[in-house]
């Protein structure tokens, strides 16, 4: 379990990976990922390929993270999902507040 | 040395033979050309003494038989004569005779002209010798290269191929020149490929690709994002290539959607982003410094992220082409390339090759022409196969106290020990999340008493786990017992969650209470389990999850 952040060469994108389980033990480090997202940042990747599990948590982290965020940049998106993890963000209709790829 | 003297006359060659024996020399005697030949095929021999009029065959005739049979080391002729015209000489040479030597012998000078020849056919064998090693070592090294190249070719070869993703071209003998193409799809669809081309030429260019393509299709196999494995192959290229060898190289992903790719540019010429007509979007620029010259902890991750749209296309080519150069001199430039890329809609890789074919006029090819062209569409949809479940029976159950509550995470072991179970794995997820939120509901609310109303206030979210981890680490009586079942026939599997509390909710239990306590977790919990079903006293749960 673990979380990596990186900024994409134009400064504009800033992806969040994490790897194996996506739950409250992130609560800290995924605050502070997003928390230094600055003025030309556009868009946050959520990167979800090394992701195995996720429980309501993270699903609570996520919204927390909308709502921090809000306006301030353009969209975040969540991507990369395996297909159990996509159908657990569908059925709580996290499609209509986030991006899903 | 072994010395042939061809003569008919008796005298003349018992003469010789003593004169020359007394000299340390190994003497054979023949009696004319025939003679002579025949002692030549069981011995060696290093120089030839030879008469001009002699029975049978005479030394016109000899001579350049005698040279014949010597093949590519030299072997003096020398004529023995009496004759004296320049005809005569004139003739000897012209039949393949080194030198004459007049009767009657003069025993110095014969000593001289014999030493004379002795050494240049010593060196004539030598050259002879280092000529066979050479070309035993050039044989060697030729074979040792079709092997190499069979290898690579071998290891590099397309296993599948994207015909809809992409159309690429590679110059037939590049494999060996340095540059390769790499294409694979990660299991969640997404599209991956690599364009490399390693300093140099030749063998040891080629080497690295054999471990950079085994770092891709491994990385690649498992869905790792594309910096990451930039960050791998740079790490591999950096401690196995020498100091002065790299690979300049562009990794790109498509998303299984074919809505974004990401891209990690190191060293390459620009790529192009463009429409159907050709037209150019976005140009992108190379972002680093080529694999294996940074070490690890300099080595930048940064990728380019890319909305696509399905018409759009990705153009990426090594530096042949713009570098091409035509008889006059001129290269072939990225205005040109651009240009070409936009005279046909939907242009193919080989209408660029054939452009810069004839740009160059069709000269001989400085380096190699490589050149990919992705297509950002959508990856068609997996065909899953039959799954294979177990058919065995099993149930098992854990107990947890307090202190293995605080130091383990027992639901991701329990998962990683069911993920085991044929046909289990792929619902690992499902499982996951099943367990961690009926565990969790009896860790938070039934054995540490939290409200979670707190998570609904301002900043409310944090500020529980801060309160969990508090009453956790004070944590002392408390029980949880985990038991999970599977049943072979119905292809369910059975859990039941107990714990030590009260009963998170058993003075009300009305089914839209829980849903509000519980929110999220509950209403995800119901979607995809089977059936949930707590007890009474509200302190144990018992799950149903079906595996089809």
């Amino acid at each position: 379990m673990s979380l990596s952040k990186n900024a994409s060469a134009d400064g504009k994108t800033l992806t969040i990976q994490i790897r194996g389980k996506f739950d409250f033990n992130l609560v800290q480090s995924f605050r502070q990922a997003y928390a230094e997202v600055g003025e030309q940042t556009e868009k946050v990747v959520i990167d979800l390929r090394e992701t195995d599990y996720m429980d309501s948590s993270a699903l609570g982290m996520l919204l927390n993270m909308k709502k921090t965020l809000g306006d301030s940049i353009g969209s975040i998106h969540i991507s990369n999902c395996r297909p159990q993890l996509k159908k657990i963000l569908q059925i709580s209709r996290f499609d209509k507040k986030f991006d899903i790829d | 040395m072994r010395i042939l003297v061809v003569d008919d006359q008796p005298l003349n060659c018992t003469l010789l033979k003593a004169m020359l024996e007394q000299q340390s020399y190994h003497v054979e005697v023949a009696n004319d050309g025939r003679q002579a030949l025949d002692v030549l095929q069981s011995t060696d021999i290093d120089i030839v003494l030879l008469d001009v009029m002699m029975p049978v065959m005479d030394g016109f005739e000899a001579a350049p038989k005698i040279k014949q049979l010597a093949g590519d080391v030299y072997l003096p002729v020398i004529f023995i004569t009496a004759l004296e015209d320049h005809a005569s000489f004139e003739k000897c040479l012209a039949v393949g005779g080194d030198d004459f030597i007049h009767k009657p012998f003069d025993r110095i000078i014969l000593s001289a002209k014999i030493k004379a020849h002795a050494r240049t056919r010593k060196l004539s064998q030598e050259a002879h010798l280092q000529k066979k090693q050479l070309e035993y070592h050039y044989n060697q090294t030729e074979r040792e290269h079709e092997i190499v190249e069979h290898i690579f070719s071998n290891a590099l070869s397309q296993q599948v191929t994207f015909p809809h993703h992409c159309d690429f071209h590679l110059s037939p003998a590049s494999m060996f020149n340095g540059d390769m193409f790499l294409m694979a799809q990660s299991p969640m669809g997404g599209f991956y490929c690599l364009l490399g081309d390693f300093t140099g030429h030749g063998l040891a260019a080629a080497v690295g690709a054999l471990p950079a393509s085994r770092v891709f299709y491994t990385m690649v196999n498992k869905g790792m994002a594309v910096n990451d494995i930039a960050f791998e192959l740079n790490n591999v290229l950096y401690s196995l290539l020498p100091g002065h060898m790299f690979c300049a190289a562009a990794i790109v992903e498509l998303s299984e959607s074919g809505k974004s790719i990401s891209a990690w540019l190191g060293g390459l010429p620009d790529c192009y982003l463009i429409d159907q007509e050709g037209l150019l979007l976005r140009t992108l620029e190379s972002q680093h410094m080529a694999l294996g010259i940074l070490d690890e902890d300099e080595f930048e991750r940064n990728l380019i992220h890319l909305e696509v749209k399905p018409d759009q296309r990705l153009v990426m080519a090594t530096d042949g082409i713009i570098e091409t150069e035509s008889q006059q001199g001129e290269m072939f430039g990225e205005a040109l390339l651009k240009t070409v890329l936009s005279s046909t809609p939907l242009i193919t890789t080989s209408d660029i090759i054939d452009k810069v074919h004839t740009f160059s006029e069709h000269g001989e090819q400085q380096d190699d022409l490589s050149i990919a062209i992705i297509n950002c569409i959508a990856s068609e949809a997996h065909r899953l196969e039959k799954p294979i479940y177990s058919s065995l029976p099993f149930n098992f159950s854990m107990s947890l106290n307090a202190n293995q509550m605080k130091g383990t995470d027992p639901i991701l072991e329990l998962v990683d020990v069911l993920s085991q179970v044929e046909g289990i794995n792929e619902h690992r997820s499902n499982i996951f999340l099943l367990l961690s939120e009926a565990y969790n509901n009896s860790l938070d609310h039934g054995v540490l008493g939290l409200d979670s109303e707190i998570k609904n206030q301002e900043d409310g979210f944090f500020e529980f786990y801060q309160l969990r981890e508090r009453a956790l680490a004070n944590l002392s009586d408390a029980l949880i017992i985990i038991s999970a079942r599977y049943c072979p026939d119905s292809l369910c599997l059975y859990f039941s969650i107990c714990d030590s509390g009260n009963g998170f909710r058993n003075k009300q239990s009305s089914s839209t209470e829980l849903l509000r306590e519980y929110g999220r977790g509950l209403s995800l919990l119901t979607e995809i389990a089977q059936s949930i079903k707590y007890n009474h006293a509200g302190n144990e749960v018992e799950m149903v999850y079906s595996l089809q």
